[in-house]
């Protein structure tokens, strides 16, 4: 390391210390940002010290990290790991710097498991040659800012196409993927939790982009889709299909709005989340373990060990009311939300709440292709509004066909709302910044502690 | 009740449907369930025939840019077919991307030009046209607000498109900007009205943010189809969501 880079670095971690030990604030962002600024090549300079692995996507990119994370250290890897929400290159800096990376127990190089926006891969695949690139999935996300799917992919190609040497481990089940002018060997998990007698010949619903085959731009077919264009794909004009697994879910045993019980290449797994989205983001970490050679029975204890990463779906005791709080922000995030909540087995409300800030994304006609109708056919009672922007949600769920039980413009109500619901348990599914004054409000009266 | 049936074509609902165009269909039926009609849509896509005697209403949303140079390509295949339906007064709402492939050509972020079918006189650039004098280079984004020149209804959206859209020989538009920028945010016109033929920028979607288009459409494509029924009449019962 050069003079340079260890002046980087001192001054990363000893500003680290000033924010973190004594101001007692979380800061990963301007040690990054002070150490960049001395020595641009901090990065690479770094990199000599572990392995990386990029995980990026639109949706699960913090639980795969988090569980990926997990499953090193089960396989007796030292790793470090960027906190969720500092996903940004100078935060990403920040991270690297101020850890200090002791040696792996099993011997091996350390691993460094950094959650990273799609629009960032690029400068850090340059800055620090990734080992691993692990690819969730592209959904369209909040399109006023970030563009549509094939340029938000690009540019996570553009990332992987300057780490020639790298393997990505990629989502099999998104045709998207299947795209991509890079030569890097990749590695494909999916579900293959469907008999071949039961396969269906499907297309995939209106609402969900990104459903061309790459060698002809026919609209793909389905012999079974998981959630969205999500799947088992195939074309019906050449021989072009979903590429073959070297991960699988190979069975899904129980979904419940709290935790899911399935199987990856035969082993018995059981997370403490619900939401079949969700089996993707521990089938994307179990692949990453694989290819670390971290065994079955290892990973299996990582999942069991700790509920606490399971992180942004949160219960809490609200007087006799069991609330949930659910973060939407695009059409198949909801949708998967909505998916959840078909698994409810007691009588709930809901409570949605709409903010069409920057951090939500100023357009609101996402909620147009969320499909709140099917809803009718879970255990839904009660339907109450709020945010912002509750005209818009109020008449969204009106037009779905639902009664809107009552409004709450004012984030403060929504004690009184939760109160008012005529169930025992609460969703309340609301957008960033929306979750963000509940959480204040909930902080306030008492009913959290803890920092988001 | 009668049984009264609208058929509703959604032209490359798979495709073009990038900002919840399909909310165009949940708000008519919507109201059309209040007057005892039932909205019937069905999807028309890459390689399909769109009778144009068959419907009674036509969606044609916007999608990206990379879907809808494919869907530009199978357009040219159901270009006689549209016309018809078009000049014989057929309701159509056309959103973004729909709205620029009826009419001449429209220019992608890049430069690619793409051909429409020109079933309608307009023509769309891009952001960085010569042509363009006010926000080049940037996206049109934002909340806008329009006032319709007859009727003097106000129609609130939201805009996102990069393509400038210049209006042709007898075309109207939709509304004149009140706040917002429009087809291509110089000469103040947002969208257009051609027969019954309905194109705009907006998202929202339009048709759920402004009850009184949505009925105006609705009584249009009625009115068409069941001539001896007093639609207007039973509307005007009806509450227009408007926000
Ligand atoms: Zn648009």
């Amino acid at each position: 390391m050069s003079l340079k880079s260890q002046l980087a670095k001192f001054t990363a971690q000893s500003s680290h210390f000033i924010l973190h030990d004594i101001l007692k604030r979380g800061g990963t962002s301007l040690p990054g940002k002070l150490a960049v600024a001395i020595d641009p090549d901090i990065l690479s300079a770094l990199s000599a010290d572990f392995d990386l692995v990029v995980v990026t996507g639109t949706n699960g990119k913090t639980l795969t990290t988090a569980l990926t994370t997990r499953i090193l250290r089960a396989g007796g890897y030292t790793v470090i790991t960027n906190p969720s929400g500092s996903n940004m290159v100078q935060g990403i800096a920040g991270t690297l710097l101020t850890t200090k990376v002791k040696p792996s127990p099993n011997g091996k190089k350390p691993v460094a498991v950094l959650e990273v926006d799609e629009a960032n891969v690029f400068s850090l695949a340059k800055a620090i040659q990734p080992k691993y690139f692990v690819l969730t999935n592209i959904f369209r996300d909040q399109m006023d800012r970030y563009g549509e799917i094939y340029t938000t992919y690009q540019k996570i190609v553009d990332g992987i196409q300057v780490a020639p040497d790298a393997k990505v481990i990629t989502n099999a089940d998104s045709p998207i993927f299947a795209r991509g002018d890079f030569k890097n060997q990749r590695l494909y998990y999916g579900f293959d939790n469907v008999k071949t007698e039961d396969y269906q010949d499907l297309k995939a619903p209106n609402n969900t982009d990104g459903i061309l085959s790459p060698t002809d731009n026919s609209v793909l077919h389905y012999n079974f889709i998981t959630y969205a264009n999500l799947g088992k794909y195939f074309s019906v004009t050449d021989g072009f299909k979903r590429p073959e697994l070297n991960t699988a879910v190979t069975k899904v045993s129980e979904l419940t709005p709290k935790f899911s019980r399935f199987s990856i290449d035969g082993q018995p797994l059981r997370i403490e989340i619900g939401g079949l989205y969700n089996i993707y983001n521990a089938l994307a970490a179990y692949a990453v373990g694989k290819a670390f050679d971290v065994s079955p029975a290892e990973m299996k204890a990582a999942f069991e060990e700790n509920k606490q990463i399971f992180g942004r779906q949160e219960s809490l005791k609200i007087g006799n009311k069991d609330l949930t709080i659910l973060l939407i922000k695009n059409p198949v995030g909801t949708n998967t939300v909505i998916d959840m909540m078909e698994t409810e087995k007691e009588p709930f409300t809901l409570i949605t709440m709409l903010n069409a800030n920057y951090a939500d994304g100023i357009d609101t006609s996402w909620i147009w292709d969320a499909e709140f109708e099917r809803l009718h056919d879970s255990k839904l009672q009660a339907v109450m509004t709020g945010g912002e922007r509750y005209k818009d949600i109020t008449v969204r769920l009106k037009m779905a066909d639902f009664t809107i039980q009552e409004t709450f413009p004012k984030t403060e109500e929504i004690i009184q709302a939760i109160e008012k619901a005529p169930t025992d348990k609460v969703y309340l599914a609301a957008t960033y910044t929306a979750m963000l004054q509940v959480r204040a409000v909930l902080r306030e009266k008492g009913y959290i502690k803890e920092e988001f | 009740m009668a049984d009264y049936t609208l058929s509703l074509a959604h032209l490359y609902g798979d495709l073009m449907n990038t900002y919840g165009d399909y909310g165009n269909i949940i708000a008519l039926r919507y109201y059309a369930k209040q007057i005892g009609v039932t909205v019937d849509d069905q999807l028309v896509s890459l390689g399909d025939t769109f009778d144009p005697k068959a419907y009674d209403f036509a969606l044609f949303g916007g999608g990206q840019d990379y879907e809808e140079t494919i869907v530009a390509h199978d357009l040219v295949g159901k270009k006689e077919a549209l016309k018809e339906y078009i000049e014989n007064d057929g309701p159509l709402l056309a959103v973004c991307g729909g709205y620029q492939l009826l009419g001449h050509y429209m220019e992608m972020a890049d430069g690619t030009k793409v051909d429409g079918i020109g079933v309608m006189d307009h023509y769309t650039t891009n952001m960085t046209d010569a042509s363009v004098t006010v926000d080049k280079g940037v996206r049109l984004t934002g909340n806008i607000e329009i006032k319709n020149n007859e009727t003097g209804e106000i129609y609130h959206g939201f805009e996102n498109h990069q393509g400038r859209t210049f209006l042709g020989k007898g075309e109207k538009s939709l509304g004149t900007v009140v706040y917002g920028k429009g087809n291509n945010g110089m000469d103040k016109t947002e969208g257009v009205i051609y027969h019954n033929v309905f194109g705009t920028y907006f998202h929202g979607p339009i048709l759920t943010r402004n009850g009184n288009l949505a009925k105006r459409l609705l009584a249009t494509a009625l009115e068409r189809k069941y001539p001896e029924v007093n639609w207007s009449d039973k509307l005007a019962q009806v509450q227009a969501e408007s926000f």
